[in-house]
């Protein structure tokens, strides 16, 4: 499996994606980790005030909502124009093309992760009771790259051949931010569109977030279930449309 | 269909090119965005283009150690011949192999980052063509030096001259001891000096016997190399073998040409 056998390359392309990402802005590293706490604090001011909402657990959640939502978006941004932004390494040697798009998400999922060490940290200095379900996290966080990288390689193959996707991809992200329960509690669903609404991996992961750090407990078996059962579904159709368009990349792009 | 005897794979082949045709896609019209192929659906016009057919039913072998020479006009295939041997392209019918450490070295590059240094990017193609770090390390210098680009290992691919980027390129692609070493174009932007030492080193690597695909259009240089050569016109094979035979072939057909 290619994983293994070219895992130097993964990891140099890692390392540079994140070199890259935090090269371009100024205060780099510590802006990134500070802009999420920043998202928070005015989403936390304004929707507080929508719905009555003033405890500092609405803070907390807005929070773990962020974060979960930010690696999803930088993860599938990243990764769609991970084969169109390396013409010159797709037309001039093999290797499998998949590790570009792999090794974009591993890298929007370290900087997530030194989001969650952030978010991790504030939970404590707060006092939040954490519970031995933490242990579930290293799972969770490992199904949903799995649904993240599966997106990336659907998106990135078929952005080598429509060029307009990103427009299209980013008025998606717009409406899945309020799609998911981010900046409003879930209560606020109509009863009878409750299992609809449900039904969105993402929203079940921000669920299952917010259940082992914020809420101390144990999610409920179905619901990680149901996030790998999509995980493996979503796995396989990206990594079916990708072999299928991966044979003229070299031309297209 | 069978082959030339020459087709047959024995324990000496290095590469494998078996009734390889490749077809590009030219769009008819520029569909380039998901709002035109819907609309393009929408007008009845599904997926309109023109194939045009780059190599057709190509067949030949190249043996361990051996340098073959591929020439021809411009656009008749040889750089594609060589994506296709790299496996850079995929062929429509047919199929390509070969055996052991490939480094391309394609229309002057060989891969490379923009955003990454000089250095970023020899651990790189280090990688891609799986050697260890460590053994990158031991290679680290020779490259450098042999690219007299010492200075530059921490300045950006995208801020080096063409010549200098090509310069890396070769030395990158020699120098980490390859297998089979594909070679387009080597001396179209390297200074006399340079192209010297290219020369040189070429000489080196056919004593190691290394596997060498030479494309050029330096005829001089293929008689030089190489011991069989491949003529190429218009995506066909034209003729296949002893080098200053093939050569002879080119010049005539370029002659009749005029
Ligand atoms: N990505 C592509 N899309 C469409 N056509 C292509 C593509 N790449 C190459 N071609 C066409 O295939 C033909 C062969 O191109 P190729 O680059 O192999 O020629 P060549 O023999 O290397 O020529 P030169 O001597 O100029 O380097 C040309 O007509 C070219 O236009
Ligand atoms: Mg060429």
């Amino acid at each position: 499996m290619w994983i293994f056998e070219y895992r130097d390359l993964i990891q140099v392309l890692t390392i540079s994606n994140l070199k890259i990402k935090y090269q371009s802005s100024v205060l780099g590293f510590a802006w990134s980790l500070i802009n999420p706490l920043f998202m928070m604090i005015i989403l936390y001011i304004v929707f507080s005030g929508i719905f009555k909402i003033s405890e500092k657990q609405f803070a907390l959640y807005i929070l773990i909502g962020i974060v979960t939502w930010r690696f999803f978006t930088s993860a599938t941004n990243l990764g769609m124009i991970s084969i169109v932004s390396q013409p010159g390494l797709v037309k001039k040697i093999f290797f499998p093309r998949e590790i570009l798009v792999f090794s974009s998400v591993l890298s929007c999922l370290i900087s997530s992760l030194l989001e969650f060490a952030v978010l991790f940290c504030i939970l404590i200095i707060l006092q939040v009771s954490i519970s031995s379900s933490i242990l579930l996290f290293p799972i969770i966080i490992l199904i949903f790259f799995g649904i993240a990288y599966a997106f990336s390689l659907g998106l990135s193959s078929l952005f080598v051949y429509y060029r307009d996707l990103n427009q299209i991809w980013d008025v998606l992200l717009q409406a899945g931010f309020f799609l998911c329960p981010i900046v409003y509690p879930i209560t606020v669903i109509p009863e009878k569109y409750l299992d609809i609404y449900m039904l969105n991996p993402l929203t079940v992961i921000m669920e299952i977030f917010r259940d082992i750090l914020l809420n101390g407990i144990f999610p409920p078996l179905w619901d990680v279930v149901y996030v790998s059962l999509w995980g493996l579904f979503l796995l396989i159709f990206g990594h079916y449309l990708f072999s299928r368009l991966k044979i003229r990349f070299a031309e297209e792009v | 269909m069978t082959g030339p005897s020459d087709d047959k794979e024995t324990p000496q082949t290095a590469i494998v090119v078996d009734h390889v045709s490749k077809k590009f896609r030219i769009p008819l019209e520029k569909k380039y965005t998901v709002y035109q192929h819907l609309f393009g659906i929408f007008k009845g016009g599904y997926y309109s283009y023109n194939e045009f057919l780059a190599l057709d039913d190509i067949s030949f072998t190249v043996n361990h150690g051996e340098s073959f020479g591929i020439i021809g006009p411009n656009g008749s295939g040889k750089s594609t011949l060589l994506k296709l041997i790299a496996g850079i392209l995929y062929p429509d019918k047919g199929y390509t192999r070969a055996y052991g450490r490939i480094a391309p070295f394609i229309e002057l590059g060989v891969g490379f980052h923009p955003e990454l240094t000089a250095r970023e990017n020899i651990f790189l193609y280090g990688s891609i063509l799986g050697l260890k770090k460590n053994q990158i390390r031991e290679k680290y210098d020779e490259i450098l030096s042999f690219s007299e680009l010492k200075k530059f290992e921490n300045m950006k691919i995208k801020n080096f001259s063409s010549g200098m980027t090509a310069r890396l390129a070769f030395a990158t692609a020699i120098q980490t001891d390859p297998d089979i070493l594909l070679i387009d174009e080597m001396l179209a932007v390297g200074d006399e000096e340079f192209n010297y030492k290219v020369v040189e080193k070429i000489n080196e690597m056919k004593e190691r016997e290394v596997t060498i695909v030479f494309v050029s259009h330096a005829l001089r240089l293929v008689q030089q190399y190489c011991s069989r050569t491949l003529l190429l016109s218009k995506g066909k094979i034209i003729q296949i073998g002893d080098t200053s035979q093939v050569i002879e072939k080119y010049l005539q057909i370029t002659r009749e040409h005029q």
